[in-house]
């Protein structure tokens, strides 16, 4: 039992199109959509239908993934609307905000020498998570008031803040695994 | 003999309809294989009412293959022939096995593939087909038990293993003759068995497996969901387990003992042996005397817990991974579900509970609750219960990437991604007019391509020659819900779809398992001959017997001299033919010793007839 491929993913999930995700009901219709397509209903089945499954549910589960995340959401939106991203060349020009990142990344290094590194890094992840809120709120922003260029701007940091995010679970993770 | 199917009001399965499926825990210590009857799952006993088979296999010199209790009598004695944990081996290279934890005894068959050989009576051995010998003897306990042929099997892998291990569990099944309805994860089938056995009408209740067995650390975190089972995250470690707690005592009892710098095989597999032993007792006392050829000495729980501290605490960082991996606090957790045969180690407990803040759940039998996850898998895949609301959505539990400039690795799908997924990623070349490129597809966290696990490597060739970076190579990546990878390459921009040729890196070819099956059906033919053989020996011990105790009754009544001589020749003759290798040598003689005293035996008779009618009329004897 196959699916339309072309659908969004919003579709999929019978969601609003838009950045504002209700999180219960995305994931209420993805444990349906898998309790109907999951490969595991069809694994006494034939060849066909096992292989349309796997394809279903790879793309059900690309779909939740994509929603789930703030940055893949924002940018799934605007390549719905249009815009395309080039993974290798696309990055930003914002010289204030690069500079706020490296003095980001100098703080996180320093975190190992201070006299309490969990409580320092604590500081740090509050700091961070509130200013990537902030940047989320900013591509509503300017979504909505159908500024793509400037959202895609936004996008782009968005994508700086998961990376620096990933950097401090890491030294978490570090400092935690030393005592 | 076929077990009635009674099934319940409101669960009826047609009959005829019913598919016979078994789950197996293919484990490092033991196996198992469990079915659902009746609508209940349980694990299913051999003869002897043992549900536990240990993993161990023994090749004997006449080709017999032994497994289980008998095999793993022979640990000590019979050190280059008795294979035990081979699980440890599955899916890794002869160069990874100098790694692991204990000295292994075997003689490792230089070849040319980076599968261990090992060389044994039954020739040179990988673990693929010792595995294939312990999955055959629970298919064939299945099916006797059940009545009839399996339909498929849902055999369970550590929720840690690579795409390798995998693998090389699934050619072990088919070198079993089985069909593969899924690999289920080991932590997963755990919380499928807990969460029907605590009627959970769960509502996003989140649990944690910890399962800690012989070989493997898995700990897998999971949302329960009215029947879906959703994994949030899990980690582990496939090289970690019980088998390493015996180790680092078996080191401590060499160093008591002084003898530290020894190399004798007998003596490091007697110091594991008594290892385990030690470690088992000190599960329900405080100390033990332990010995080692001519020391002895006693050993305290305390010792203990020291040495297997910095074992644990690994297995602590990759529950705390796995938590933050989940992005949820260790506060949201419900329950702790304790699986594998090591966790009844109290330190362990102890430990795990302080962790988790909580104490860990210990009821569900640590041994039996995989097999019957998997047991109750196996009844829905095979379509037994249609109306199920049971759902299973499982991770990856490793990252897959392909190799970069300068020797990275660059991740196209990360860790704890829900399965089945396919991702695509793009390529171009970097030279004008390249028209041919390697993909190398690894697994694993870490940065360069040396840290992490080669699984394949792609010749991509026939680009059609363009420009430098204007070719578009897509490399799309495929995994199933087994957690198997596979790979496919295109080139983009022209319509021309280019020639992919997949090497892994590491595995049987499909030549090699062929030529596995072809010899391991000829050795059919010879186990068959082999049973022959023993049922013909045992005829011929009971006429034997027979013949010998009615001779000592009345041969000197009933035989003269010469009669008598006739028939202890024909007896002698059964002797020497019993010895024989040949079942059909042993029937021959047995059939000619019959000819020989058949009028013997019916002398016998005669005076038997004599002697019950003596002193009676014939017509007392009519009704």
């Amino acid at each position: 039992m196959s699916i339309d491929f072309k659908q969004s993913y919003f579709t999929l999930f019978g969601l609003p199109q838009q950045y504002v995700v209700d999180e219960g009901q995305l994931a209420v219709a993805f444990r349906e959509l898998q309790a109907t397509h999951h490969p595991d209903r069809f694994a006494a089945g034939s060849d066909e239908d096992r292989r349309v499954a796997q394809q279903v549910t790879s793309f059900i589960n690309t779909a939740q993934e994509t929603l789930q995340s703030p940055r893949l959401r924002a940018r799934y939106l605007l390549s719905l609307a249009g815009v395309s991203f080039d993974d290798e060349r696309d990055t930003t020009s914002d010289m204030m905000f690069l500079m706020s990142q490296m003095e980001r990344r100098e703080q996180l290094e320093q975190v190992p020498n201070a006299s309490d590194p969990f409580d320092a890094i604590d500081v740090i992840s509050k700091e961070v998570k509130t200013d990537y809120r902030d940047l989320q709120e900013a591509f509503v922003a300017a979504y909505d008031s159908g500024d793509l260029e400037e959202a895609k701007q936004v996008v782009l940091k968005l994508k700086f803040f998961e990376r620096l995010l990933g950097e401090i679970k890491q030294l978490e993770e570090k400092l935690e695994d030393d005592i | 003999m076929a077990l009635l199917q009674i099934s319940e009001p409101g669960m009826s399965t047609a009959p005829h309809e019913h598919r016979l499926a078994v789950g197996i825990d293919l484990g490092t210590t033991n196996s198992l294989v469990a079915s659902v009857r009746s609508g209940e799952a349980s694990t299913l006993a051999d003869e002897n009412g043992e549900h536990l088979l240990p993993s161990v296999v023994r090749y004997l010199e006449n080709g017999e293959v032994v497994v289980g209790k008998e095999a793993q009598a022979a640990l000590a004695t019979d050190l280059q022939n008795t294979i035990a944990s081979a699980k440890r081996f599955l899916g890794r290279r002869v160069e990874e096995l100098k790694t692991l934890a204990g000295q292994l005894p075997y003689n490792f068959a230089e070849t040319e593939s980076s599968v261990p050989h090992i060389q044994t009576h039954g020739g040179a051995i990988t673990a693929i087909e010792v595995s294939s010998e312990i999955l055959k003897t629970l298919k064939e306990r299945a099916e006797k038990t059940l009545g009839g042929d399996l339909k498929g099997v849902v055999i369970t892998v550590p929720a840690y293993f690579d795409d390798a291990q995998r693998q090389a569990t699934k050619d072990a099944a088919r070198l079993a003759g089985l069909n593969v309805y899924r690999l289920l994860n080991e932590p997963t089938a755990a919380a499928v068995a807990y969460g029907l056995d605590q009627q959970a009408d769960a509502d996003n209740k989140i649990i944690a497996i910890y399962d800690l067995g012989g070989g493997t650390f898995d700990v897998s975190l999971l949302r329960l969901n009215k029947g879906v089972f959703e994994v949030l995250s899990t980690g582990g470690d496939s090289a970690l387990g019980g088998d390493d707690f015996d180790h680092v005592v078996a080191e401590w009892l060499l160093s008591e003992s002084q003898q530290s710098e020894s190399r004798d095989e007998y003596l490091l597999r007697a110091a594991m042996l008594e290892g385990r032993r030690v470690k088992e007792a000190l599960s329900d006392t405080t100390e033990v005397s332990a010995s080692l050829g001519d020391w002895s000495g006693t050993f305290t729980v305390e010792q203990f817990n020291t040495l297997i501290e910095p074992l644990v605490k690994k297995t602590l960082m990759a529950c705390r991974r796995s938590v933050r991996d989940a992005e949820i606090e260790k506060e949201d957790i419900v329950d702790v579900v304790m699986v594998g045969g090591s966790t009844r180690v109290p330190y362990v407990r102890q430990r795990v509970g302080e962790f988790f803040d909580k104490p860990p759940l210990v009821n569900i039998d640590p041994d039996k609750v995989v097999a019957i996850g998997a047991g109750i898998q196996a009844d829905l895949l095979a379509g037994n219960k249609p109306d199920s609301d049971i759902l299973l959505l499982d991770v990856i539990p490793l990252s897959l990437g392909l190799e970069t400039y300068g020797g990275l690795v660059e991740k196209v799908i990360a860790r704890n991604t829900t399965i089945p997924i396919t991702r695509a990623q793009e390529f171009t070349t970097f030279k004008d007019s390249q028209t041919a490129m390697t993909i190398h597809v690894l697994q694993g966290e870490r940065e360069t391509v040396e840290a992490n696990r080669s699984l394949a490597k792609f010749a991509l060739k026939g680009i059609p020659p363009m420009v430098a970076g204007a070719a578009r190579i897509k490399v799309t990546f495929q995994v199933d819900a087994d957690g198997l990878l596979s790979v496919f390459a295109e080139e983009e921009s022209t319509a021309v779809k280019t020639s992919v040729e997949v090497k892994p890196s590491y595995g049987l070819s499909d030549d090699e398992i062929e030529s596995m099956i072809r010899a391991s059906m000829e050795n059919a033919k010879e186990d068959v001959e082999q049973r022959r053989l023993r049922e013909n020996q045992v005829d011929a011990d009971r006429s034997l017997e027979a013949l010998d105790s009615a001779m000592a009754s009345d041969a000197d009544t009933l035989l003269s001299d010469a009669e008598k001589q006739a028939l202890l020749s024909a007896r002698g003759e059964l002797v020497a033919a019993k010895s024989s290798d040949d079942a059909d040598t042993v029937k021959a003689a047995i059939k000619q010793l019959e000819k020989t005293a058949e009028f013997y035996v019916a002398r016998r008779m005669d005076s038997n007839i004599q002697r019950a009618m003596s002193g009676h009329n014939i017509t007392e004897f009519e009704s």
